[in-house]
């Protein structure tokens, strides 16, 4: 497992596209004292390496197709409602290509 | 005594009767919302609310539609149409749906009339309900506001707590619909997994979230589940099972029913008073005809529940949100690039806490991670949940005190990870893990704070938890409660 200090905890909040200060950093480390150690708790389950990972609750099989019915999208100024940035009709974010 | 302080079937029985009209509880239920000083309230709806139940009070009452003319309450991580829904969280401040969630569309079409959009912890991340962007939610029962009710469905709860409305929605990921029940005296179910739709629901951990619900009785929340469980094409995991009439089948005879009562959770309870009313409530359960036995669970497994949850939680938590930007929705703060903007709308508008759980997250799913953590709490779930179905195989129920300990203070109180109480304080969420449905309801008081029992059964087995959940409630005699009603018992 990664040792855990201030720059593997920046890299995993930069990875989410946020930051954080230092001081919450420094709150998050003290946090994975216990964190970790509650981690290992994880470890001490008797077979736990063998076992299937769960990933529902129990099995969800979708074997079926909804009726193709013809709906009204919603509409485009509806939508940008929602936007902060919006400029003829589109949503406007800074040129991704020079 | 107002209508308000009975419960929803009591008060369809006022409205069928004509003793009151949908606007006369619209009225007094807006009055109340705004008298109240929780801090339960994102948005309380007036003016919409007033106009619908005058609609409704010009037509006769439909005898079998509980839901007609009744105020209720939605938890704001529910998409409600034209009202903003932000889940307590600044990164979505403003955001209004184009859309209702399945669950709303539901209690509209029933006629009932939502008043208000309740405060929550942060995006439904935390269990306090002291991380939402408008600060801590109180409990009723503690005018001081020294003590919490817990979250974080925490606005949802005060409404039912405290009068506002006989009914409110929630959404529980681990308890956060049945321990706040616990700590303000309410009935809080979470269903089976799939029994609800989530349409509409802010996923913050699909593979754990449901939608549930507060009232302040066993048959409300019978008739409410007849309502809301039905199968929904707009979310994938909806459940087809055909519907059950959760009413009609409400028995409280327990005879015959064993209850499992798990050794290590109640014996690592120190609290006096929620031990020896346990106790009370088994004595009287087995004098009704229940078997009782107490049995060993498993130490490790218990303690791997908290972490278990912390990592399956968070881990997925930061894929469902990943989508809130601030590009199509939530405050722009602008930038350079595409990623600064996005980067600038989530370290400024996610808070603190919510940014130390995505950050566990992302340390659990990073390579070199993954498994040790979030793969080995995937296999945890699996070996946890197995027990619970080998419990479920002899047993109708598993019956234990929702919490360790009546309300919390909110002084010392905090999100941060800590590991006292590890399974007592956390063992809500092997009914996330299973899917199992699970109700909370209050059994007894401790220096004028409640606190609640919990029932636990197979998946599906709604019918046989109402059961249980209904002698329970025989016994107590805590049918109807609500601070209101708590304190006119009390002067009396």
């Amino acid at each position: 497992m990664k040792k855990v200090n201030k720059d593997v905890l920046k890299d995993a909040a930069n990875r989410l596209y946020f930051d954080m200060t230092d001081d919450q950093y420094e709150t998050l480390l003290e946090e994975f004292d216990t964190i970790q150690s509650e981690f290992e708790l994880m470890g001490q389950i008797v077979g736990v390496d063998e076992a299937t990972p769960m990933t529902f609750p129990f099995d969800v099989s979708i074997d079926y197709l909804r009726d193709d019915v013809p709906e009204e999208p919603l509409k485009a100024e509806d939508v940008l409602k929602n936007a902060g940035n919006v400029k003829d009709g589109q949503i406007k974010l800074p040129k991704v290509v020079g | 005594m107002n209508y308000l302080d009975l419960t929803l079937s009591e008060i369809h029985e006022a409205l069928v009767n004509k003793q009151v009209t949908p606007l006369e509880l619209t009225k007094e239920a807006i009055k109340r919302a705004k008298e109240n000083k929780d801090n339960a309230f994102e948005m309380i709806i007036e003016e919409d609310a007033i106009k619908r139940a005058e609609e409704l009070s010009k037509h006769e009452v439909p005898k079998d539609n509980y839901f007609y003319g009744i105020p209720y309450v939605a938890k704001n991580n529910l998409s409600t149409k034209g009202y903003e829904t932000n889940a307590s969280s600044n990164i979505l401040n403003g955001y209004v749906p184009l859309f209702d969630a399945t669950v709303i569309d539901a209690l509209n079409k029933a006629g009932a009339i939502l008043i208000g959009k309740s405060t929550l912890d942060e995006l439904a991340m935390g269990g306090t309900g002291t991380s939402g962007h408008l600060g801590t939610t109180y409990n009723p029962y503690d005018p001081k506001h020294l003590h919490l009710i817990g979250g974080s469905s925490c606005g949802s709860a005060v409404a039912v707590a405290d009068s506002i409305v006989p009914f409110a929605l929630g959404s529980d990921t681990g308890d956060s619909v049945r321990k706040p029940a616990s700590h303000s005296g309410l009935v809080g179910l979470k269903p089976t997994w799939g029994l609800i739709s989530r349409f509409g629901l802010f996923p913050f951990a699909p593979s754990l979230d449901h939608v549930g619900f507060f009232t302040r009785s066993v048959k409300d929340s019978a008739i409410a589940l007849n309502l809301l469980a039905f199968h929904d094409d707009n979310d994938s995991t909806s459940s087809f099972k055909p519907k059950v009439d959760y009413l009609k089948n409400l028995s409280s005879d327990v005879k015959g029913k064993k209850l499992a009562v798990i050794t290590e959770i109640f014996n690592s309870i120190e609290d006096e008073a929620i031990k020896s009313s346990f106790l009370k409530l088994i004595e009287k359960l087995k004098n009704d005809g229940a078997i009782v036995e107490y049995i060993n669970f498993d130490n490790k497994l218990l303690n791997a529940i908290y972490p278990t949850y912390m990592v399956i939680s968070c881990a997925e938590s930061t894929s469902n949100n990943a989508n809130l930007d601030g590009i199509k929705f939530g405050p722009y703060l602008g930038g350079k690039t595409y990623q600064e903007v996005m980067y600038n709308a989530r370290t400024n508008g996610f808070s603190p806490l919510i940014k130390r759980r995505f950050v566990l997250g992302s340390y659990s799913l990073m390579r070199e991670n993954q498994q040790e953590l979030f793969l080995r709490a995937q296999k945890a779930r699996r070996l946890i949940v197995n027990k619970c179905n080998e419990i479920f195989k002899k047993f109708d129920a598993i019956i234990l005190p929702a919490s360790p300990t009546p309300a919390p203070l909110e002084k010392g109180s905090n999100e941060k990870v800590r590991n006292d109480y590890l399974a007592a304080d956390n063992w809500l969420a092997i009914g996330n893990f299973g899917g199992f449905p699970s109700i909370t309801l209050p059994m007894g008081f401790e220096d004028e704070l409640p606190f609640g029992v919990n029932i636990t059964c197979e998946p599906f087995n709604e019918v046989g938890m109402f059961n249980i959940a209904s002698n329970v409630e025989k016994n107590t005699g805590f049918a109807g409660l609500s601070y209101q009603n708590h304190l006119e018992k009390e002067v009396k």
